[in-house]
């Protein structure tokens, strides 16, 4: 029997030499398992670093492109008009034209170097020319040898992002993007060694914390940019060991699958440079865009090395806001770089001594709230949020950034001008759309009075009456049918007409006079109510309203008699489609506000190309512009004849709703299309007419933009007669005497009983001239 | 092999006791750099979906060639239409077609370019688009008679490709 006690007595003696045995063994083991962890971790970083950086693609947001200048002899344009398109672009005004992106003023003469541009259509090449104005137009395209140049297209402006969710906005470039020099800059103020070191720089580190130990504290980084481009793709800005850590084995990974270019290029693209709002500048090639308004290409040594120096502190060096701060660092950078023998001495005094240039002019990001919402609309259809966020899709647009501009100038004036007092607490609003004539691009649109005014945005969605706006449509059905000219003698008399409801409907003209008998043309270029429900009665409401859809109405008004005086309700934008269709002679293209779009790099991925259809007789429209001209020589346009008297004649109607709650004016030349409304939002009264309001703001716009007068050759269809200047319509009365010529159609002349000319024998002719003489 | 590892984590230690920059330092952007997968859509609108471009539309009988316009190189209409031509004969008919419409910015009211877009339509077998262009071009030809008949026997042939495609 082995005794109880005795093993336990043994025990202690036992258990301190295995123990002590143990213990070297344990931490062993312990060791070995926190090295299988670390190699772990670092195999599993490394793992993640070579798939991530292959794969490394950034979130890009769409830009968004105003229309481009096209240059050529003749084009209309004025000197001043193309140097604010130039400032808007960041070309910089010099003595001598030199590099791209550069221009000189000299009297009529302006010479400048383009950028080049990839438009959708193929690529614009980098060109020097030498324009010669003539007034408001170019005369003379020529290159520097002194050959004509037919034709050039400047870059257009970038008047909008849609960013990613990120806020992040950045303009990818490769490294033969980036000119050496700013490389050079980078590498000399943020790691020297940058082309020796494995990822981490011992020297670096050693120097930074030698000088922070001098100085008391944290005055020198000793990060290599590898470690930079680490710290700004993965990292937060935790600074923990733990996390220094990490970021020193990412850096050795990724100098270890990558090259030092892949490194560089990626580090140029991704540092943060700036913030602009909730945009975040991400890399040399945006922030040259940001703070010079130019490419990376065009920025000169003092510039460079601006740039590369924020690095450091984007928001403290920020050069707009600290302007003084960032000439500091600058310097610091041409210092550094002197004495790298990066730069030579003369390079190095001019720099230093170089006043800083940012950028000129205020690019005016996200300031066309109203014309976006109608590009929303336009690409809604095609492209979904997140493609629109983060696939750096280039949108081309229809925006005249100068007309825009030029409207927003003076559209808050213009209503004020015209603005009823009495109103003070219920200020007039006003929708404005103007359109190519011929194509039906949008060039520039206003949602409210004020500039850059961005809630609701009247001339998509405030739909409202459009009185009188309707009655070409009248006419025009009426031309159509061929049974009525302008020469026709309508009745101008009180009416009464039962309606649906059972009510009794007596309209009336605006003078509230009737003028018996007037001409077909008269009856529209003076908007007479009853001359023209008289005409529209004759000739139908539903062929009337058929004509309305056909010229681009959509809506589903009921076709009552009232549809011929203007109660059919429609936005800004609807009647601007309807009188393009007239200005474009009958041809419906559907109005837009995008070209096209391309990918990223370039690659068209859909045109948004001219549509364009044959919805009314060329002929007949030419006759109804006739008495749409008359509205501005004779009519209820007159009164801004004075004013647009180098433009004249125009095209034009007005329209003004009950109890004047609406005053509209649409109007065109050969080149715009312009339509204007007026009204509160509470469907107060304006007490203004379409000419006393809406006319007025329409003239003083279409002065600011030049139109062209509108002069479209005669079909040849068109024949001229002579026709009493008094009509009447009772034959045996016709009064020869004093004729005027009007045209017709060839195939629907007017009337024996109108005409002078089929009466034009000696014995006919006496008679008028006897009647004359009695009258 | 105990000094070696210790060295490289001494290193790391050393790296991380260093700042990354000195004092001063920008604040953080708005939201924060992130690595991204690769694109996992590729983007195709609805409407004109080939950035590369589609072939010419296979018809019953051979397409007859765009007619030359006579070389005006002093217009920028005629420098754009050699180019539309360029474009055409190399089978590029959308950008044929968006060069065309960049002519008819600048001119409008040019009969011969509504015309060709009308026929570069036409090849697309955009039916529709053809017959309105073309129809443009015939309300501005004025008295240009060859151009009218060129206009009429397009429209010509667009009715019978129509009536061709309602029979069908």
């Amino acid at each position: 029997m082995t005794p109880r006690n005795s093993s336990a007595g043994r025990h202690p003696n036992s258990t301190g030499p295995t123990f002590s045995r143990h213990i070297p063994r344990f931490i062993w083991l312990l060791l070995v398992l926190a090295v299988l962890l670390v190699v772990y971790r670092c195999v599993w970083i490394d793992r993640k670093i070579r798939r991530d950086f292959d794969a490394l693609q950034w979130e890009l947001p769409a830009r968004i492109y105003s229309r481009p200048v096209e240059l050529y002899a003749g084009v209309h344009i004025s000197p001043d008009d193309l140097v604010d398109y130039l400032q808007r672009l960041g070309y910089r005004r010099t003595a001598k034209v030199d590099r791209s992106g550069e221009y000189k003023v000299n009297g009529n003469h302006i010479a400048l170097r383009t950028r080049g541009f990839q438009f959708w259509d193929g690529a614009e090449a980098e060109v020097y020319v030498e324009l010669t104005f003539d007034g408001h137009h170019v005369s003379q395209v020529q290159d520097g040898k002194g050959t004509d140049l037919p034709l050039l297209r400047l870059e257009p402006v970038e008047i909008e992002q849609i960013n990613p969710a990120t806020g992040e906005d950045r303009m990818p470039v490769t490294l033969v993007d980036i000119p050496p020099t700013l490389i050079a800059a980078v590498v000399a103020i943020e790691d020297q060694r940058f082309y020796t070191h494995h990822g981490i720089d011992p020297i670096g580190i050693g120097r930074a914390l030698w000088a922070d130990i001098r100085a008391g504290g944290i005055v020198q980084g000793g990060s290599t940019l590898t470690q930079q481009l680490i710290k700004n793709l993965y990292l937060d800005k935790e600074q923990t060991l733990r996390r220094k850590i990490e970021e020193a084995v990412m850096a050795l990974s990724l100098e270890l699958h990558f090259s030092k270019d892949d490194i560089l290029t990626a580090y140029f693209n991704e540092i943060f440079l700036g913030q602009d709002g909730n945009r975040a500048i991400h890399g040399f090639a945006l922030a040259s865009q940001y703070y010079f308004a130019r490419p990376l290409n065009e920025l000169r040594l003092d510039e460079m090395a601006l740039l590369a120096g924020i690095g450091r502190g984007a928001t403290y060096y920020n050069p707009l806001r600290y302007p003084e701060r960032a000439v500091e660092r600058r310097n610091v950078v041409l210092t550094r770089m002197h004495e790298l023998g990066e730069i030579t001495d003369k390079d190095y005094e001019t720099a230093h001594k170089a006043r800083l240039q940012v950028r000129e002019k205020v690019v005016n990001r996200n300031g066309y709230p109203a014309f976006m919402q109608l590009v929303y609309d336009n690409l809604k259809r095609e492209y979904n949020k997140d493609a629109l966020r983060t696939k750096g899709l280039n949108i081309f647009t229809t925006l005249d950034v100068t007309m825009q501009s030029k409207m927003e100038e003076r559209l808050d004036g213009a209503v004020a001008r015209v603005e009823k007092s009495g109103h003070k607490n219920n200020p007039l609003e006003a929708a404005v759309v103007i359109t190519d004539a011929n194509t039906g691009e949008v060039r520039a649109l206003a949602g409210g009075r004020k500039r850059g005014y961005s809630g609701f945005n009247r001339a998509l969605h405030a739909v409202r009456p459009v009185g009188s706006l309707v009655k070409p449509a009248v006419y025009l059905t009426a031309l159509e049918t061929k049974n009525f000219t302008l020469a026709s003698v309508l009745a101008d008399q009180e009416i009464e007409l039962k309606q649906p409801n059972g009510e009794v409907w007596r309209p009336q003209n605006y003078e509230r006079e009737a003028d018996g008998d007037v001409y077909f043309y008269d009856a529209l270029q003076r908007s007479l109510n009853l001359a023209t429900l008289d005409l529209g009665l004759k000739i139908g409401v539903d062929k009337v309203k058929a004509t309305l859809t056909r010229l681009g109405y959509t809506g589903d008004a009921q076709p009552y008699p009232s549809l011929l005086l203007g109660a059919v309700d429609m936005s800004p934008l609807e009647v601007a489609q309807i009188y393009q269709t007239l200005a474009s002679s009958g041809f419906r293209s559907p109005l837009r506000a995008v070209e096209a779009v391309t990918t990223a790099d370039g690659q068209p991925l859909a045109f948004y190309s001219i549509e364009t259809k044959q919805v009314a007789d060329p002929a007949a429209v030419w006759l109804l512009e006739y008495a749409l001209r008359g509205v501005f020589e004779r009519g209820t346009a007159k009164s801004v004849t004075p004013l647009l008297r180098n433009h004249m004649p125009l095209a034009g109607k007005t329209g003004t709703t009950n109890d004047m709650r609406d005053s509209w004016f649409a109007g065109y030349g050969n080149d715009l299309v312009g339509v204007v409304w007026l009204g509160h939002d509470d469907n107060q009264e304006t007490g203004l007419t379409g000419a006393a309001g809406a006319l007025q703001v329409w003239a003083n716009l279409m002065q600011a933009f030049d139109i062209e007068p509108r002069q479209v050759p005669a079909p040849e269809s068109i024949k001229y007669d002579q026709v009493p200047v008094t009509p009447n319509h009772n034959t045996s009365q016709r009064d020869c005497s004093s004729t005027q010529s009007l045209p017709f159609l060839a195939d629907a002349m007017p009337d024996v009983s109108i005409s002078c000319e089929v009466n034009d024998s000696f014995f006919g002719r006496v008679i008028d001239r006897f009647k004359g003489v009695v009258k | 092999m105990t000094a070696r590892w210790l060295g490289v984590v001494a290193l790391m230690v050393l790296t991380g006791c260093v700042a990354n920059s000195p004092v001063v330092r920008a604040p953080a952007p708005v939201s924060a750099p992130v690595i991204h997968p690769p694109p996992p859509v590729v983007l195709v609108p609805k409407v004109e979906p080939a950035p590369s471009l589609p072939p010419p539309v296979a018809e019953p009988s051979p397409e007859p060639p765009l007619p030359e316009k006579p070389v005006l190189p002093a217009t920028p209409a005629s420098t754009l239409l050699v180019s539309v031509q360029a474009a055409v004969a190399a089978g590029k008919l959308d950008q044929g077609a968006a060069l065309s419409e960049r002519a008819l910015r600048i001119s409008p009211r040019d009969a011969q370019l509504w015309y060709q877009l009308a026929l570069i339509r036409n090849r697309q077998n955009r039916l529709d688009d053809a017959a309105g262009a073309a129809r443009r071009a015939l309300s501005l030809a004025a008295r240009d008679m060859g151009l009218l008949q060129q206009i009429n026997d397009l429209l010509q042939e667009l009715a019978a490709k129509a009536a061709a495609k309602l029979a069908k």
